[in-house]
C-alpha cells in the first residue's frame, strides 16, 4: 500500500453502543481507507458485529459518528445507508427463502432499478429492458461466486456454505463501494472455505473496500491490516503479523498466563 | 424469462384459453335467471376483495380489517352521489381513493408492526372504522344505514353482472401484473426477512404501504360497485365478521397462490347458498371445511390437483414395491 494515496473511506469517532448498562463498543476510533480490505478480529462477545450493525444502520448508536466518503451516516436507516453505498453479509444469513438463489440476486439488483407501478402493470419496454439486464447481471454474479449450479434451487434447500455464499452474492449486487461482511466463512467446511475467500478477493478485484469481521484467525492473512478489539474497545491495530503478535491479542484470545 | 411485446409469446397458449373462459363468461347470463346472476355478482365482488387482501398478505401483512376499507369505498361513493349527486360512475373511483388514501394514512404507523401485531391493530382499526360510521348519522344515517343509493343501471341485473365482469378481470390482470414483477418482488421478499431487504437497500415501510395503497384501492372500489348495485348499506356490511370471511375464503382458496383468492371465493361464496334450509348452519360449516383445510391441505385448495397427484404417485409407489416384494 506504500506509496499510494490513502483516502479515508470509512471513518468511526469514539463510537458507542450501550446494551442496558453495558457498553458492547466504547470509544472506538477506525478507518478504513479506499481500495483496502480490513479485518476486525476479537474474541467472542468483543463487539465485532455490534460495530458492523452500528455502520450499516441496524442497531444507532449511543455516542460518537460514522462518516463514510465524505458523509456523515450515524443513525441513518439500514435501507437508507445500503442506497448510499455500504452492502452487508449476516453471521447468520437471513435469505429470502423461498425465493430461488436467482431470485435472491435479482432481488437485490432491484436497488438499481426503478420499481414503477406503470412500468410493472404495463411491462414498458423500458421496464422490460431494464429485466433483461438485472437478468444478465445476476446470472454473471452467479457465475463468478460459483453459484450458478444451484441457480434454481429454493434459497432454503441450500447447503450452509452455499447460503453463506448467496449472502455474499446478494450484497455484492447492490453494487457496494463499502462492503461489510460478518463472520465470512464461520461454520464452512476447509473447500467451503477456500471457495469463499476465492470469491471475497473476486468482489475485492472490482475495487470494492472491505471491512470484515472474524473470530477465526485465519482470515486475517487475507488482509491489509488488522483490527482488533476486546469488551468493545481497540487493543490493537496493524498488519496481520503485528497484531498477531501483539501481547493484548494474545491475552484476549487466549487468556493471561500465555503472554509473555 | 424473456418476453416481447405485450405479451410473451410462449403465453399465447394460454391467453387463449383465458380467452376462451371469458367469452363463456361473457355467454353464461343467457342460460342464468335473475337469483343465479346474483349470486354470480356477489362472487366476483367477493374474488376482488380476496384477491386484493391476498395483495396485501404476499407483503407480510396479514389484515383483519381489510372489510373496513370496501366499508369506506362504499360510503365515500354512496355518500358523494347521493348528497351531492355526483354521477356513480365518478363517485366509484372517488371511494377507490378514499380507501387507498385510509390504506396509506394507516399504513405509516402500521407499517412498524410486524406480524400478529400488525393483524391485531388492523382488526380494531376494521371495529374503529363501523363505529365511525355510526357517529356521523347526519351524514351516514347510522346503524340504520345508507338506503336509496343511486343505481348504474337499471333494473334487469345483466348490465352490472357485465360491469362486475370487466371489473374483476381488470383487477386480477393488474394484481396478477404487479406480483410477477419487480414490485410484487420487492413485496414478497420484505415479507420474508426484513432485515435481508433492507440490507440491499429495500425499504419495508415503503413496500408495506405500497401493499395496502394496492390491495385498498381495489377492496374500494368493489365496495362502491357493491353500494350502487345492492343500493343499501349499513354498517354492520363492514365489520368484524365480513373480514374474517374474507381471510377464510383466502387461507382456504390458497395463500401460495395467485389463483388462492379466486377458487377460495368462488367456492366458499357459493356454499352457503347451496345448503338451502340449513343456511343457518353455514358458518359452522364454514370453521369446518377450513379447519379440514388447514390440516390436510395447508397450501389451500388451489394445490388440491397436485396434491392428489403425488397422493396417487405414492398409492401407486405402495402397491409396486408390495407387488415387488
Amino acid at each position: 500500500m506504500s506509496g499510494e494515496f490513502l483516502k479515508v473511506f470509512l471513518e468511526t469517532n469514539g463510537l458507542t453502543k450501550y446494551f442496558g448498562g453495558l457498553a458492547a463498543v466504547y470509544q472506538v476510533d477506525m478507518s478504513v481507507n479506499k481500495g483496502e480490505i480490513v479485518g476486525l478480529i476479537g474474541p467472542n462477545g468483543a463487539g465485532k458485529t455490534t460495530i458492523i450493525n452500528l455502520i450499516s444502520g441496524f442497531l444507532r448508536s449511543s455516542r460518537g459518528s460514522i462518516i463514510f466518503d465524505g458523509e456523515n451516516i450515524t443513525g441513518k436507516k439500514p435501507h437508507l445507508i445500503a442506497k448510499i453505498g455500504i452492502g452487508r453479509t449476516f453471521q447468520i444469513v437471513p435469505l429470502f427463502n423461498e425465493f430461488t438463489t436467482l431470485q435472491n440476486v435479482v432481488a437485490s439488483f432491484y436497488l438499481s432499478a426503478d420499481s414503477s407501478l406503470w412500468g410493472s402493470i404495463f411491462r414498458t419496454s423500458t421496464y422490460r429492458k431494464r429485466e433483461e439486464y438485472i437478468l444478465n447481471q445476476a446470472e454473471e454474479t452467479l457465475q463468478l461466486l460459483g453459484l450458478d449450479k444451484v441457480r434454481d434451487e429454493l434459497a432454503k434447500n441450500l447447503p450452509h456454505g452455499y447460503q453463506k455464499m448467496l449472502g455474499l452474492a446478494r450484497a455484492s449486487a447492490v453494487k457496494p463501494k463499502l462492503l461489510l461482511l460478518d463472520e465470512p466463512i464461520a461454520g464452512m467446511n476447509p473447500d467451503e472455505i477456500n471457495l469463499a475467500l476465492k470469491a471475497i478477493d473476486q468482489v475485492r478485484s472490482q475495487g470494492v473496500t472491505i471491512l470484515l469481521v472474524e473470530h477465526n484467525m485465519m482470515v486475517m492473512s487475507i488482509c491489509d491490516r488488522v483490527i482488533a478489539i476486546n469488551y468493545g474497545q481497540k487493543i490493537a491495530e496493524g498488519s496481520p503479523e503485528e497484531v498477531k503478535k501483539n501481547e493484548d491479542v494474545i491475552r484476549a484470545y487466549f487468556g493471561g498466563e500465555y503472554a509473555t | 424469462m424473456r418476453r416481447r411485446g405485450f405479451f410473451a409469446k410462449r403465453e399465447i397458449g394460454k391467453m387463449a384459453s383465458y380467452a376462451g373462459l371469458i367469452i363463456l363468461l361473457c355467454l353464461a347470463p343467457l342460460f342464468m335467471g335473475s337469483y343465479l346472476i346474483h349470486l354470480a355478482i356477489l362472487v366476483l365482488m367477493y374474488i376482488i376483495l380476496t384477491s386484493s387482501l391476498r395483495t396485501i398478505y404476499i407483503s407480510g401483512q396479514l389484515s383483519l380489517g381489510h372489510a373496513a376499507f370496501v366499508g369506506i369505498g362504499a360510503y365515500t361513493s354512496a355518500i358523494l352521489a347521493i348528497r351531492l349527486g355526483w354521477t356513480p360512475w365518478g363517485t366509484m373511483l372517488l371511494g377507490g381513493l378514499a380507501a387507498m388514501i385510509a390504506g396509506i394514512l394507516i399504513g405509516f404507523p402500521f407499517s412498524r408492526l410486524r406480524a400478529i401485531y400488525f393483524s391485531m391493530a388492523s382488526l380494531f382499526l376494521g371495529i374503529m372504522v363501523t363505529a365511525l360510521i355510526a357517529v356521523f348519522p347526519k351524514l351516514t344515517e347510522g346503524y340504520t344505514g345508507l338506503m336509496n343509493i343511486p343505481r348504474l343501471f337499471g333494473f334487469p341485473k345483466e348490465p352490472y353482472y357485465y360491469f362486475f365482469l370487466v371489473l374483476t378481470l381488470v383487477t386480477l390482470f393488474i394484481l396478477y401484473r404487479i406480483e410477477h414483477s419487480r414490485v410484487g418482488m420487492t413485496l414478497k421478499a420484505v415479507a420474508q426477512s426484513h432485515l435481508a431487504a433492507s440490507s440491499i437497500g429495500i425499504s419495508e415501510s415503503r413496500a408495506r404501504i405500497l401493499a395496502l395503497a394496492i390491495g385498498c384501492f381495489f377492496a374500494g372500489i368493489a365496495g362502491a360497485g357493491y353500494a350502487h348495485y345492492s343500493t343499501f348499506i349499513a354498517p354492520t356490511d363492514f365489520a368484524l365478521m365480513p373480514s374474517i370471511y374474507l381471510l377464510v375464503y383466502l387461507l382456504v382458496g390458497g395463500t401460495g397462490s395467485f389463483a388462492g383468492p379466486v377458487v377460495g371465493a368462488i367456492v366458499l361464496v357459493l356454499i352457503p347458498y347451496m345448503m338451502g334450509g340449513f343456511r343457518g348452519f353455514a358458518p359452522f360449516f364454514l370453521a369446518g371445511v377450513l379447519i379440514i383445510v388447514i390440516f390436510l391441505i395447508p397450501q389451500g385448495i388451489v394445490s388440491l390437483p397436485n396434491r392428489t397427484k403425488s397422493w396417487i404417485r405414492k398409492l401407486h409407489e405402495r402397491r409396486v414395491s408390495k407387488s415387488v416384494s
